[in-house]
C-alpha cells in the first residue's frame, strides 16, 4: 500500500538528485574543456549550456552574458532558478524531508547533510570545479545509499523511475545542444570539433568505455553510443529500459503488455532505441530524432502522474 | 537555517576547572543539588560523574549530541519573520531526576486528572448534568472557543474523548509540591523529544543508566496505537490507521513523521483523504484504501473545511458527516478544547470531586478568572505581579509576564482584560523549581527554571502514562519561560526504578 502523495515525493527525489548530477557534469565538463580554447569562442560556447536547461529567458533576464561566473552562478545556486544545482537539492530535500518515515535514516540523513554542504561550499565561495565535484560525489552516494537500504518495494521502483527517466532526457538534450553548438556555432577547427565530442563523452563518464572500441571520435560512433547501447549506464536505452522495467514491476504487468499509458509510451520508445540504426537517425536528422525522444520523455512523465500520483476520484 | 552550537575553546577556561565549581542552588528548590549545595540523595551517582568530568570531555559530548539532532533534522520551525526557520530545539545534557515514590504521587494524580477531564467532556456533550447542578456556569462553557455544538449528542468510539493529554506540572520552591499549571486535552506535542532525547542520553552517557536504573519510556507509540486499535469501527479487519498532519510547514512535522513510523502507520495530509458516501478514503498509488481510524494532529478548526473553517486547505472535507455517521474513528475527539480551555481549568478541582468523588490528588495552581468582575478587579490592580494568558492560547503565545513587562505592554494588556475579561485568566508568578544546565559562556553549570509536561494515554479504562515525560528549561538566566517558541531548551526526565 502506497500513497500517491508518497509515490510522488519519491519520483521526485529521484528527479531532483538526477537533474542536480546531470548539470553539474555539464558545468564541469564545458568549463575544463573551454579552458583550451581560444578566448573568443570561449564566450560563445556557454550560452548553450543555459539552453540544455531549458531556462535561457531566465537567464538573460538577470544576466548580460554567458560566461564561466554567470553560468556558474546561475546553473549553480541562482535562487531565481528553479534548476539550479543548489535548487534541485533543496526540492530533493525538501521532498524527502515530507517523508521521511518512509525512507531509511540514512537516505535522509545523507541528502540532509548533502544539502548542509552545498550552503557551505557557497559561503566558502569554492571554485566551480570542487562545486561540482562534491555534487557528482553526492549524486553517487544517493545512489549508493538508495541501493544499500531502501527496499526494493515500490517506493523503490518510483525513485528508480525518476532517476532514469530524468537521466534518458538530460543525455538526450545534452546530445542535441552540442549537436547544435556544431552545426551553427562559428566553424572549428577538427581538432576543437574532436574536443568537444570527448568533452560529450566525459560529461556523461562514458570517454574511456568509447575509447576502449573506438581509436577516433566520430559523431556517428558517439551518438550510437549515448543513444542506442544497452550497456552504458547513461545511454538513453539503457535507462528506458530500466524504465520499463520498474513500471512493470509498480503495474504488475507482464514484459510484452501495458497496463496504462505510461508503460505503453515507455515500451515504445523502447523499441525504437532497440530496432532504429545510427545510420537511419542520421538520415532523418539527429536533431528530429533527439527532440522526439525529449518530447517522449516529457509525456512519459505526465503520464506516470495521470497513472498514479495525480489522479481523478470520482466522489 | 539552523546551525550547531557554538563550538567553545575550552582553553578559555581555567585549566583545573571543574562543572559544578561555584554552583550555588540559590533560593529555589533544586532538582538536583540540596540547598547545602550537596547532591540529593538519588541524584548523587550522576551528579558525580558530572561533577569529575573535565570540560573537554563534557564540551565533546554536547557537541556530538547537537551534531546528532542536526543531521536527523530534529528541528522545529518559528514563525517571527513571516516565513518559518527552522531551528535546533535546544537540549541540556544534564538530566532532571525524579525518585520513584515521587514519581508515585504524580502518576495517581495525572489519572485522576484526565480521568475527570473525560468525564467531564463525555456529560458536557451529553446529558450536561454538571451543568443543572450548577458546578461550573453554563455560560463558561458555552462561551469556550472550542466548544462544538456539533458534538452534542453525538456518540464518540468507547465513550473516549481525550485519548492524548499532556498535563503540564511545576514545581513550587516554596512548598516543594508539584501543581498543575495547565491541561492539554487537544493535540498535545512533544513526545517525540521525550524519546529522541533519551535515545542520546543514552549514547553520550551510556555508563550513567547502568549506574541509576532510570525506567524506560520507548514503549508510548505501542501503548499510543494499541488505544488507536481499539477505535476501529470495522471489527473482524484489520483496522487501517493513520496520523493526519497539517504538513511540512506545521513546527511538529518532525514529530508526526516520527511517531507515524514508530507506530507503523501512514502519515497523511487531508489532499491524500477523500470522502466517499460518508465513507473516508485514501489515495494510493493502487486506487482508494479504505480508513478506520485517524490520529489527528489537525485543530478542529481545520479539521474539515464544510463544517468548521471554510477554505481550510489542510482539512478533509466531509470528515464530520463521516464521523457524525460512525465510520471513522478520531483520536482526540472533535471539542476536546472545551476541557483544557484556561478558564475551564479553574473547575478541575470540582470536576474531581464532582464526577469521581475524590480529592484532587494534584492540585491547582491559584488562578483569577477574569470574566468573574471582583478577580477581574483584583487582577487589574495586580498586573506587574502576576501572569495572564489567553484562555484559548497554547505554546506561550497571549502571555504577560507581569514582573518582566516594561509599562506599555502591561497597559496594552490591562485595555484587552476589560474589553474582553472572558478571554483572560491571571495567575501569581510562580518561583518555579531549578535544574543544573550548561552554561557555554562560563563553562559551568548555573541553575534553570524548568516545567515537566507528562503524557498520558487514555484507554476508556485507565490512564497510561510513559515514566517522567519533557522537562522544558527556560534556558536564559532568570526567566520562567519555557516554551520553545520562546527560547527554551529540554532535557531528559529520569524517573527512577527506586528512590535512590
Amino acid at each position: 500500500m502506497m500513497l500517491s502523495r508518497i509515490a510522488d515525493s519519491l519520483f521526485w527525489i529521484g528527479r531532483y538528485m538526477e537533474r542536480a548530477d546531470n548539470t553539474a557534469r555539464i558545468l564541469d565538463v564545458n568549463y575544463h574543456m573551454l579552458l583550451e580554447q581560444p578566448p573568443d569562442t570561449y564566450k560563445l560556447r556557454w550560452d548553450p549550456l543555459i539552453a540544455v536547461t531549458g531556462e535561457r529567458a531566465r537567464f538573460y533576464k538577470t544576466f548580460e552574458e554567458a560566461s564561466a561566473q554567470t553560468a556558474f552562478d546561475f546553473l549553480g545556486f541562482s535562487e531565481d532558478n528553479p534548476n539550479s544545482i543548489a535548487q534541485c537539492i533543496v526540492q530533493a530535500r525538501e521532498n524527502a524531508r515530507t517523508i521521511r518515515d518512509r525512507i531509511s535514516r540514512e537516505l535522509w540523513e545523507d541528502i540532509n547533510s548533502l544539502y548542509y554542504k552545498i550552503i557551505k561550499l557557497r559561503e566558502n565561495n569554492e571554485d566551480l570545479s570542487r562545486f561540482c565535484d562534491a555534487v557528482k560525489r553526492g549524486g553517487h552516494r544517493f545512489h549508493g545509499v538508495c541501493d544499500a537500504t531502501l527496499a526494493r518495494d515500490e517506493g523503490w521502483h518510483f525513485v528508480e523511475s525518476g532517476c532514469v527517466l530524468e537521466r534518458a532526457e538530460m543525455t538526450a538534450r545534452i546530445l542535441d545542444v552540442h549537436y547544435h553548438q556544431l552545426l551553427e556555432g562559428p566553424p572549428v577547427l577538427n581538432e576543437a570539433r574532436s574536443h568537444l565530442w570527448m568533452a560529450v563523452l566525459k560529461s556523461v563518464a562514458a570517454y574511456e568505455f568509447y575509447k576502449r572500441e573506438n581509436t577516433m571520435i566520430e559523431p556517428t560512433r558517439v551518438a550510437q553510443l549515448l543513444l542506442l547501447d544497452a550497456r552504458h549506464p547513461r545511454s538513453v536505452r539503457f535507462n528506458v529500459g530500466a524504465l520499463q522495467s520498474s513500471l512493470h514491476a509498480i503495474s504488475g504487468s507482464v514484459p510484452g503488455t501495458y497496463a496504462n499509458e505510461a508503460e505503453r509510451l515507455t515500451g515504445k520508445m523502447h523499441e525504437m532505441l532497440t530496432y532504429d540504426s545510427i545510420d537511419e537517425i542520421f538520415a532523418g536528422g539527429l536533431h528530429n530524432y533527439l527532440t522526439e525522444l525529449q518530447e517522449m520523455c516529457r509525456s512519459i512523465g505526465d503520464e506516470i502522474t495521470r497513472a498514479y500520483l495525480n489522479y481523478a476520484v470520482t466522489a | 537555517m539552523s546551525s550547531v552550537a557554538e563550538t567553545v575553546p575550552t582553553n578559555q577556561f581555567p585549566p583545573d576547572q571543574l562543572l559544578f565549581d561555584g554552583y550555588d542552588p540559590g533560593s529555589f528548590y533544586d532538582e538536583m543539588v540540596a540547598p547545602n549545595g550537596e547532591p540529593r540523595l538519588f541524584t548523587a551517582p550522576m551528579y558525580n560523574k558530572l561533577a569529575a568530568m573535565p570540560l573537554e570531555v563534557f564540551e565533546e559530548r554536547r557537541k556530538l549530541a547537537d551534531l546528532s539532532y542536526l543531521v536527523q533534522g530534529i528541528t522545529f520551525t518559528v514563525y517571527s519573520d513571516g516565513r518559518g526557520t527552522e531551528r535546533l530545539f535546544p537540549f541540556d545534557l544534564v538530566p532532571r531526576i525524579i525518585p520513584r515514590s515521587e514519581w508515585d504521587v504524580i502518576e495517581r494524580g495525572l489519572a485522576q486528572r484526565v480521568t475527570a477531564l473525560n468525564l467531564y467532556l463525555r456529560d458536557i456533550y451529553g446529558p450536561q448534568r454538571i451543568l443543572k447542578d450548577r458546578i461550573i456556569p453554563q455560560h463558561l462553557v458555552y462561551s469556550c472557543k472550542h466548544f462544538r455544538r456539533e458534538m452534542v449528542g453525538l456518540h464518540v468510539p468507547r465513550d473516549i474523548y481525550v485519548h492524548v493529554a499532556g498535563i503540564d506540572l511545576v514545581r513550587d520552591s516554596r512548598s516543594g509540591q508539584y501543581l498543575v499549571l495547565e491541561d492539554n486535552a487537544r493535540s498535545p506535542s512533544g513526545i517525540s523529544y521525550v524519546l529522541e532525547n533519551r535515545l542520546v542520553m543514552r549514547r553520550t552517557f551510556p555508563r550513567a543508566f547502568e549506574l541509576c536504573e532510570v525506567l524506560p519510556v520507548d514503549h508510548y507509540p505501542a501503548e499510543l496505537v494499541k488505544i488507536l486499535r481499539s477505535l476501529s469501527p470495522r471489527s473482524g479487519e484489520r483496522p487501517v490507521i493513520v496520523l493526519l498532519t497539517p504538513g511540512l510547514y506545521n513546527s511538529a512535522y518532525f514529530e508526526h513523521c516520527f511517531l507515524a513510523q514508530e507506530m507503523g502507520i501512514e502519515l497523511v495530509e487531508g489532499r491524500d483523504l477523500v470522502v466517499v458516501d460518508d465513507v473516508v478514503y485514501m489515495k494510493t498509488i493502487h486506487g482508494l484504501t479504505r480508513v478506520d481510524v485517524i490520529y489527528r494532529r489537525v485543530d478542529d478548526d481545520f479539521l474539515d473545511p464544510l463544517a468548521f473553517r471554510a477554505g481550510s486547505l489542510v482539512g478533509v472535507p466531509g470528515l464530520m458527516n463521516a464521523y457524525r455517521a460512525g465510520n471513522i474513528a478520531l483520536a482526540n475527539a472533535v471539542g476536546t478544547g472545551v476541557a483544557d480551555d484556561k478558564a475551564i481549568y479553574a473547575y478541575v478541582p470540582a470536576f474531581i470531586r464532582y464526577y469521581m468523588g475524590e480529592d484532587p490528588i494534584l492540585q491547582n495552581a491559584e488562578t483569577y478568572l477574569c470574566s468573574k468582575p471582583d478577580q477581574l478587579s483584583y487582577v487589574l490592580e495586580h498586573l506587574p505581579e502576576l501572569v495572564v494568558k489567553a484562555v484559548g492560547e497554547s505554546g506561550g503565545y497571549g502571555m504577560l509576564m507581569g514582573p518582566s513587562s516594561d509599562k506599555k505592554t502591561i497597559e496594552d494588556f490591562r485595555q484587552r482584560l476589560v474589553a474582553d475579561p472572558r478571554n483572560y485568566i491571571a495567575q501569581p508568578v510562580i518561583p518555579l523549581s531549578r535544574v543544573p544546565s550548561y552554561d557555554p559562556t562560563t563553562g559551568t553549570m548555573s541553575p534553570r527554571h524548568v516545567d515537566l509536561r507528562p503524557y498520558c494515554l487514555y484507554d476508556g479504562e485507565k490512564v497510561t502514562i510513559v515514566p517522567g515525560g519533557l522537562t522544558r528549561v527556560a534556558l536564559q538566566k532568570g526567566s520562567l519561560v519555557v516554551n520553545s517558541s520562546q527560547g527554551g531548551g529540554s532535557k531528559d526526565t529520569w524517573v527512577l526504578r527506586g528512590d535512590d
